[in-house]
């Protein structure tokens, strides 16, 4: 297999040209299916369809009713049937047909054992190198009357990137309002505070922490073209990852955006939890992770 | 065995008393000018010990603060409580994601500024003691300790300053937070193992401490801190607040620390650690680590460093040449090696030196680091003064130099 890294490199985060599901032939198949179609139509993109794993005439027969009785044209989607390791071959497979979003199944909580070893969905997520919607049950990506929550790092190249992704997406979708959330969290300022504040003094910095927060998030947000999608701007206290996941629960929000990982993430950052590993442990909601080949 | 008597308890109560109320009024006096806290503290030991009442009033600092017995047993022991809380503290705030979140940077800036200070530094022991007043060449433990100090930075201090000048949530403010962590994770690593091979335990082989630290270190930032993450929202909320939190956090942090102490390692190593599983926790509310911090940085802290002043004479230990030696030895090491790092790491020449700068500020955790090589007699008085004037120094200087290399990014 050979990829065209020319048209890999710098390419945007968007539109999404070509999305790719991950086919398990679990129970969710079809509602993933269902909902992958939805989006690529509304997308305007063209649907591949990967089953790594041996083609039986049980699946073969599986997958036609899925199609048929959701009025899935088969002649419109590419399937790919093939074998080998799943994560590789799927990240392969993505590369070589240059896939803007690969589409997954997953389940919102794994097992401490299957978390920390990792299972396909999550492995993929941290290593794809296009854009992964992870979607989990219950959650519909494809009505306009959702709640999508974008996860704002201030301060890194990714984030406009992200922040676009999510009002292309939003506009293609027909949704009509965004949130837009920024992390506050101050790593020993406690420890600072009990060193040598007043209260008066505690109470001010505290305020000029988050009015600062405040001031540079809706900097970011203005510079945005939002065109009719209305913007909220919400400041949530608490550890990167961790607390825009408790915010999401709170809010029942269907969508999350962030960025990518900007490393390829190991055992050892679900031990010292990355951002990103605080939401893959339990996932609110859907989850949009943005990857933008800058 | 000598009781510890009504007499003594009053002369206990006394000293405490005192150090408490003396250290909070001198240290207010000090934050006016924006002097550390600490600062003040070290000035009232220094009032109180052999520097100045000792020789105003030798009869009288001997009834209050005595030399032997039960007192100052009593009080050794308040003060080794006072050190360990410390650690657990400065544990807290240790969060190795941060570090790693910065990535390349993060890890160069602390690399260099903590590999160009700790070989400065245990060159010019090794090879050139007499002008650190030390008369062993080649001393080992000597040289590994003078590095391992010149290497550690002050994470308390270098938050305020950063907060002070509304530097903290920068890019180069996380990057000065995140490398101080890392260096002082790394740099209480090995003195805590130095102390261990200063002092060997005759019952347990060298192999044998290291398993046992490493076995432990890993089940704590693993199991450990799951298991506190787990434990902690039904602490918070079932047990009565904050008493719950604040008794099962520090009785985990003295069981820590009497295990490290048990197998050799000092038992500050013990309550880092136990500091760093707690700290990391997403569930210990901030207003809970605001309780602890509280607790022990006003009560615990005043107590160790006046200690310091009532043990040693600073005017008579005081060697201009040691302290102009340790002052330019840690700004050298210090600055370049952390300004080198984060220069290599992207960082524009100008505001990497005020990332050396600000890595440059020692404030507390060098002067509890140098009582307790005093204590472990791996250093004469000469250089623990010198430790002690090069932590406030760098601590004071570290704002204003900042702000002199920094500058805004252009975008």
């Amino acid at each position: 297999m050979e990829y065209d890294l020319h048209k890999l490199t710098k390419r945007a985060s968007f539109p999404f040209e070509t999305i790719a599901v991950g086919l398990s032939f679990s129970p969710r198949m079809a509602p993933v299916l269902v909902e992958a179609k939805k989006i690529a139509d509304a997308c305007n993109s063209k649907l591949i369809l990967i089953h790594v794993g041996e083609k039986t005439k049980e699946k073969s027969k599986e997958l036609e009713d899925i199609l048929f009785k959701n009025n899935i044209e088969e002649r419109k989607v590419k399937i790919i049937w093939t074998e080998g390791d799943v994560v590789d071959t799927i990240l392969k497979l993505c590369k070589l047909n240059i896939v803007d979003l690969l589409i997954l199944g997953a389940l919102e909580k794994e097992s401490i054992l299957r978390f920390y070893m990792g299972s396909p969905a999550r492995t993929l997520s941290r290593k794809a190198k296009c854009s992964v919607l992870l979607l989990t049950q219950d959650k519909l990506v494809s009505y306009p009357q959702q709640k999508v929550l974008v996860k704002v790092d201030l301060d890194h190249p990714k984030t406009a990137h992200s922040i676009n992704t999510a009002q292309y997406f939003a506009k293609v979708m027909g949704i009509k309002e965004i949130s837009m959330v920024r992390e506050m969290h101050a790593p020993a300022m406690a420890m600072t505070m009990a060193d040598s504040s007043s209260a008066p003094e505690v109470t001010k910095l505290k305020k000029e922490f988050s009015e600062s927060e405040s001031s540079k998030l809706h900097s970011i947000v203005s510079k945005c073209d939002t065109g009719l999608i209305k913007i909220n701007e919400k400041i949530v206290k608490g550890k990167p990852g961790y607390a825009i996941r408790q915010y999401a629960e709170t809010k029942k929000a269907d969508l999350l955006v962030i960025n990518s990982p900007d490393m390829n993430l190991t055992l050892f950052d679900r031990i010292f939890t990355h951002d990103i590993e605080y939401i893959l442990a339990e996932l609110p909601c859907n989850l949009l992770i943005v990857h933008s080949r800058i | 065995m000598s009781k510890f008597t009504h007499n003594d308890l009053i002369v206990l109560l006394t000293a405490i008393g005192v150090i408490l109320i003396l250290s909070r009024i001198i240290s207010e006096l000090g934050r006016k000018f924006k002097f550390p806290i600490v600062m003040g503290e070290i000035v009232v030991g220094i009032l109180l010990g052999p520097t100045i009442l000792g020789t105003l009033s030798p009869d009288f600092f001997e009834r209050i603060f005595p030399k032997d017995g039960t007192v100052s047993i009593a009080f050794d022991g308040l003060v080794n409580l006072a050190v360990v809380l410390l650690l657990f503290v400065a544990g807290l705030e240790v969060q190795l994601p941060l570090v790693l979140k910065q990535g390349k940077t993060a890890i160069y800036t602390s690399f260099f500024g903590m590999i160009v200070p700790f070989v400065t530094g245990f060159a010019a022991a090794y090879y050139f003691p007499f002008l650190l007043g030390h008369n062993i060449k080649g001393d080992m433990f000597f040289s590994i300790f003078i590095g391992t100090a010149l290497s550690v930075s002050a994470l308390p201090v270098i938050a305020r300053i950063l907060m002070d000048m509304n530097l903290f949530k920068s890019n180069i403010g996380m990057l000065i937070i995140a490398s101080a962590m890392f260096s002082d994770l790394v740099a209480w690593l090995i003195f805590s193992f130095l102390l261990a091979m200063q002092n060997p335990d005759e019952s347990m082989s060298a192999v044998h401490t290291i398993l046992y630290i490493l076995g432990f270190g890993l089940f704590m930032l693993t199991i450990g801190k799951k298991i506190i993450d787990r434990s902690l929202p039904w602490i918070q909320t079932k047990l009565s607040w904050p008493g719950g939190v604040l008794s099962i956090s520090i009785g985990v942090c003295l069981l820590c620390a009497a295990f490290t102490e048990k197998i050799n390692i000092h038992a500050i190593l013990g309550a880092f650690i136990a500091g760093i599983a707690f700290g990391d926790s997403v569930h210990l509310h901030e207003k809970a680590r605001e309780i602890i911090h509280q607790f022990i940085t006003n009560i615990f802290a005043p107590l160790f460093f006046v200690s310091i002043g009532l043990r040693v004479n600073f005017f008579d230990s005081f060697d201009v040449v040691v302290v102009v030696v340790i002052l330019l030895l840690s700004f050298f090491g210090k600055v370049l090696g952390a300004s080198f790092g984060a220069y290599l790491g992207g960082i524009k020449l100008k505001n990497s030196l005020a990332v050396g700068f600000g890595l440059n500020a020692r404030g507390a955790m060098e002067i509890i680091l140098g009582t307790l090589a005093l204590n472990a007699g791996l250093i004469s008085q000469k250089i623990f003064v010198a430790l002690v004037v090069m932590a406030l120094v760098t601590s004071l200087t570290s704002a204003p130099m900042i702000r002199k290399f920094y500058s805004e990014p252009s975008n």
